[in-house]
């Protein structure tokens, strides 16, 4: 019985230009928001999104593409941030070259723990990428020397003659156009033979190996595109803020919310990681006004993180669309309704073959099955 | 130069700290084996147990052990639950990514309800026999430490007991080896599954109560201990008991005894260490035998 | 890799298994199997079950690392290769319990089978027009092209065993191992499937065919090895095969 995969009765030349307009649309209110804004603080929320939003987008290309459940991409983001500011502290790169040579440097860090992690899969692989998290919290808070440990890492700020608003204004955009390269990536992917090869390998990683999908490979590759977007937003989270604590760059509570927006918004979706991040982005900063720095608020994450597996594992745009779809799409019959002019088209593509003659049953009869 | 009596006084601790290590881990084994589940809030359930038996001294006065009797039957029950209604209602296809978030945001909660109720400050039960410590073959070893071993030794026996003597613990085994040959014989999987969980739990309850004897105990320690559990689950052979059992026990007197030259923080590297090893040389684990399953 | 279909049989499309032994645990599923399949021939491989069939099957693609022995194919090595390795090497295969994308549509499932070669070929969109229309023609030969936009899963079995088949085809393999392509399939459905083989033969393919079902083996096969616990125990021709004391033996257990 056919899905909701037919194609929708809509006229069809309409739906790409429509698209784009909602595209054109959605870009303008994001690159204008500084100007509607008002105050610095609201344009530090935004900063703060748009920083979710690249780092759920990055992370959605193993998740989204290969299924992979990566609740380390915290320690990625981390790498990212403290290599550049210790790039730019301790070996006195400019700022902007030192978050490049950071996200290079990941990226090449990315391959072998890829090659290690990417060996095993389902549960030893979120296995991997916990203990990755945690063991480098170990590692950066004990290393005090070097990252400053428990009392954080100040970045001098690549802009020191801006005052305050004008910085965040600055990297407002600088992280909206980090978000663009990172959806154009996962646009460019999504449409591509890799693309569909990755998501064949979502499927059934067996059954693409043996239509010839080379699955390692492709799984390293994308894993290395993953952490390396994943580094630059560290990164430049690094710039932005200024002041790098451990405890917070190597969070897997950081990382879960990361995958949980994701989720929310929906992983097979272009948009949706960056949906996913504004709803629990706003969300988490109304929870942080109103309970202030509460437990609560773990309290919240988890619960929407629960419901959001439990009822809507596809996410919330294609379970608002099928709601739409149910409310106001064109009335279908639970039972697909065939017409004997359909039924018959049918049969004259595909007639079924003459029975074959009967053959004496009784060499067959003794075989068991 | 190091002297022996430290090397065995750390091997001493080791031993202690391996069989404590062995019965947290039980749990989390059980789960998988069970269910394909990685059940990351079993630490936070042992957290959590640990806040009872301190507030169930704090209240009553009474020696924490004594709150088992509520504890365990209590996580067994919840155990019970969370595989019925939550873990049973996965789509089996993507059930071990989803069973992740799904317990992790178990965690969360109970993470977070743990601070709302009792705030962050750093809770420590302070028993008339906390400070003492006896002469164990020319090693000092503090009675909590043995107490706790203790704990972890009685529960690793009823729980090889049940697993190995009692019809529910071969319907177990014969779950967590080939689920549908299960079905097939006429074990009731589903129940048995969650009646498994449950069993997790419960040694969720035990373990937290002995971690608690000599534990400082905060909201958020369960983070600092997931990890090493997780790496002797993996390291002993994901879904079998017996394999965890042996690396708790090897990997807690490395740890021991890597504290000497390297300090506690560093030490506690070697969980992760074996963890990637294991997975780089032998994914399945060293130490499970045939029930242990690959992922 | 892409055979043109009007070539004659590659006489070259050697497949051999030498020496293959493998053991589960306590099970020897392969004892020292040797088979040699003959090129640009539909071979069979039939015996009771458990006799080490789909375990030949999974050494030959590489799925499993045989214990001892060797496979090679056209003369070539390809003991333990990785199996998208031995897929890009001509040899395509389908599975038992019939395995297909589910959540993917139709014509996506054939889509996944083209083998980009380089960069630009990754890249490039997974929606080419001679993609399309080369998968259309094998959804069209199967008679499934009408479902082209159905997801997977929500295909009946036949029609999923008609998808695998046309998804493993679209990779253009030269040697193709079925795996019971007639389980549980209605005997309408059997016939075409054998009608099917038969056409792709005459067009250059050659083909190993794991089944129980005698009818059509009897029917669509040029030469038959028969396995009993581990190794083959006989060879030939149908008739041949039809009437050897040994075959009846092993699957009577007299």
């Amino acid at each position: 019985m056919p899905s909701g995969s037919e194609p929708r009765r809509s006229a069809p030349a309409l739906r790409p230009i429509l698209r784009l307009a909602a595209i054109a649309v959605g870009a303008a209110l994001i690159l204008s928001f500084p100007a509607i804004a008002g105050n610095p603080y609201m344009v530090t929320v935004g900063i703060g999104i748009l920083n979710y939003a690249v780092l759920a987008t990055a992370w959605n290309f193993v998740g989204g593409f290969t299924g992979y459940i990566s609740l380390g991409h915290g320690a990625l983001s981390g790498l990212g941030a403290y290599a550049t500011a210790l790039l730019v502290t301790v070996a006195g790169l400019p700022s902007f070259a030192a978050l490049l040579v950071a996200a290079a440097l990941v990226a090449a860090l990315a391959i072998p723990i890829g090659a290690a992690a990417l060996r095993v899969r389902g549960a030893s692989f979120v296995i991997v990428s916990i203990a990755l998290v945690l063991i480098l919290v170990l590692v950066f808070q004990s290393w005090e020397s070097l990252t400053g440990g428990s009392r954080g890492l100040v970045v001098p700020r690549p802009f020191p003659a801006l005052h305050r608003a004008e910085h965040h204004r600055v990297f407002f955009f600088l992280f909206a156009g980090l978000l663009a390269l990172a959806l154009a990536a996962w646009w460019l992917i999504d449409r591509s033979r890799f693309g569909l090869g990755l998501k064949a390998i979502r499927e059934d990683e067996d059954k693409s190996e043996a239509l010839g999908i080379p699955t390692f490979t492709y799984k390293l590759v994308v894993f290395v595109v993953s952490a390396a977007l994943t580094a630059l937003g560290g990164g430049l989270y690094a710039l932005w803020f200024g002041d790098l604590d451990p405890v917070f760059q190597f969070s897997v509570l950081n990382g879960s919310t990361v995958v949980l927006m994701a989720l929310l918004g929906g992983v097979r979706h272009l948009f949706g990681p960056m949906l996913g991040a504004l709803v629990v982005g706003a969300g988490l900063e109304y929870a942080k006004l109103e309970y202030g720095d509460t437990p609560l608020h773990l309290v919240a994450t988890g619960l929407v993180l629960g419901v959001v597996v439990m009822v809507m594992p596809d996410g919330v745009i294609p379970a608002l669309s099928s709601l739409v779809r149910r409310l106001f799409g064109p009335r279908e019959a639970s039972i697909r309704e065939v017409t004997a002019a359909e039924l018959l088209e049918g049969r004259r593509r595909a007639p079924p073959p003459p029975p074959e003659p009967a053959p004496p049953r009784d060499d067959a009869a003794e075989v068991s099955r | 130069m190091v002297s022996g009596a430290l090397v065995f006084q750390s091997l001493v601790l080791g031993v202690l700290l391996g069989g404590l290590y062995a019965l947290l881990a039980a749990g989390l084994t059980l789960y998988f084996g069970v269910m394909r589940v990685v059940m990351i809030a079993h630490s936070a359930f042992l957290i959590l147990a640990a806040y009872l038996a301190w507030y169930f001294h704090r209240e009553t006065g009474l020696d924490p052990l004594l709150s088992l009797p509520i504890t365990v039957p209590l996580f067994f029950a919840c155990g019970v639950a969370i595989q019925r209604l939550l873990l049973a209602r996965l789509r089996p296809a993507t059930r071990t990514m989803m069973s992740v978030l799904l317990t992790f945001s178990i965690a969360l909660v109970i993470e977070g309800a743990l601070g709302t109720v009792f705030t962050g400050t750093q809770r420590r039960l302070q028993l008339p026999y906390s400070g003492a410590s006896l002469e164990l073959f020319g090693a000092r070893v503090a009675v909590v430490k043995l107490a706790a071993f203790a704990m972890a030794a009685a529960a690793m026996l009823a729980l090889y007991l049940v697993m190995t003597r009692t019809r529910f613990g071969h319907a177990l085994r014969a779950t967590i080896q080939h689920p549908e040959a299960a079905q097939l014989v006429g074990i009731q999987t589903a129940r048995v599954a969650g009646y498994g969980f449950g069993l997790g739990l419960a040694t969720a309850a035990i373990g937290g109560t002995a971690l608690a004897l000599d534990s400082t105990i905060y909201p958020s320690l369960h983070w600092r201990w997931i990890g090493p559990l997780m790496a002797i689950i993996v390291v002993g052979g994901l879904g079998s008991v017996v394999g965890t059992a042996i690396a708790a026990m090897v990997l807690g007197m490395a740890m021991s005894l890597l504290q000497i030259p390297l300090g506690t923080t560093w030490a506690q590297t070697v969980f992760y260490l074996a963890l990637f090893a294991t997975l780089a040389v032998r994914p399945q684990g060293f130490f499970g035998g045939r029930l242990a399953k690959r992922f | 890799m892409s055979a043109s279909p009007a070539a004659s049989p590659a006489p070259t499309a050697r497949l051999e298994a030498v020496g293959l032994t493998r053991s589960f645990g306590g099970v020897t599923a392969l004892s020292d199997a040797t088979v040699r399949f003959h090129p640009g021939k539909v071979n069979a491989v039939i015996g009771p079950n458990g006799s080490g069939k789909t375990t030949l099957f999974n050494c030959i693609t590489g799925m499993i690392k045989p214990d001892a022995g060797r496979v090679t194919y056209r003369g070539h090595d390809i003991t333990g290769q990785a199996p998208h390795r031995i897929a890009r090497a001509g040899i395509g295969r389908s599975f038992q319990l019939c395995r297909v994308f589910p959540r993917m549509t139709v014509l996506d499932n054939l889509l996944v089978a083209v083998c980009p070669r380089g960069l630009e070929a990754q890249l490039a969109s997974s929606r080419g027009r001679d993609d399309i229309d080369r998968a259309r023609g094998w959804l069209a030969r199967m008679g499934i092209d009408h479902l082209e936009t159905t997801e997977a899963r929500n295909l009946s079995w036949g029609q999923q065993k008609l998808l695998e088949l046309a998804g493993v085809l679209m990779a253009d393999p030269e040697t193709i191992l079925l795996d019971e392509p007639a389980g549980g399939v209605n005997p309408a459905l059997i016939g075409r499937i054998g009608t099917l083989v038969r056409e792709l033969n005459a067009e250059g393919k050659t083909f190993v065919i794991v089944e129980h079902n005698m009818d059509m083996v009897m029917t669509i096969c040029d030469h038959i090895v028969v396995f009993d616990r581990g190794r083959p125990i006989a060879e030939g021709p149908p008739a041949v095969i039809r009437s050897d004391p040994s075959v009846l033996e092993a699957y009577l257990g007299a």
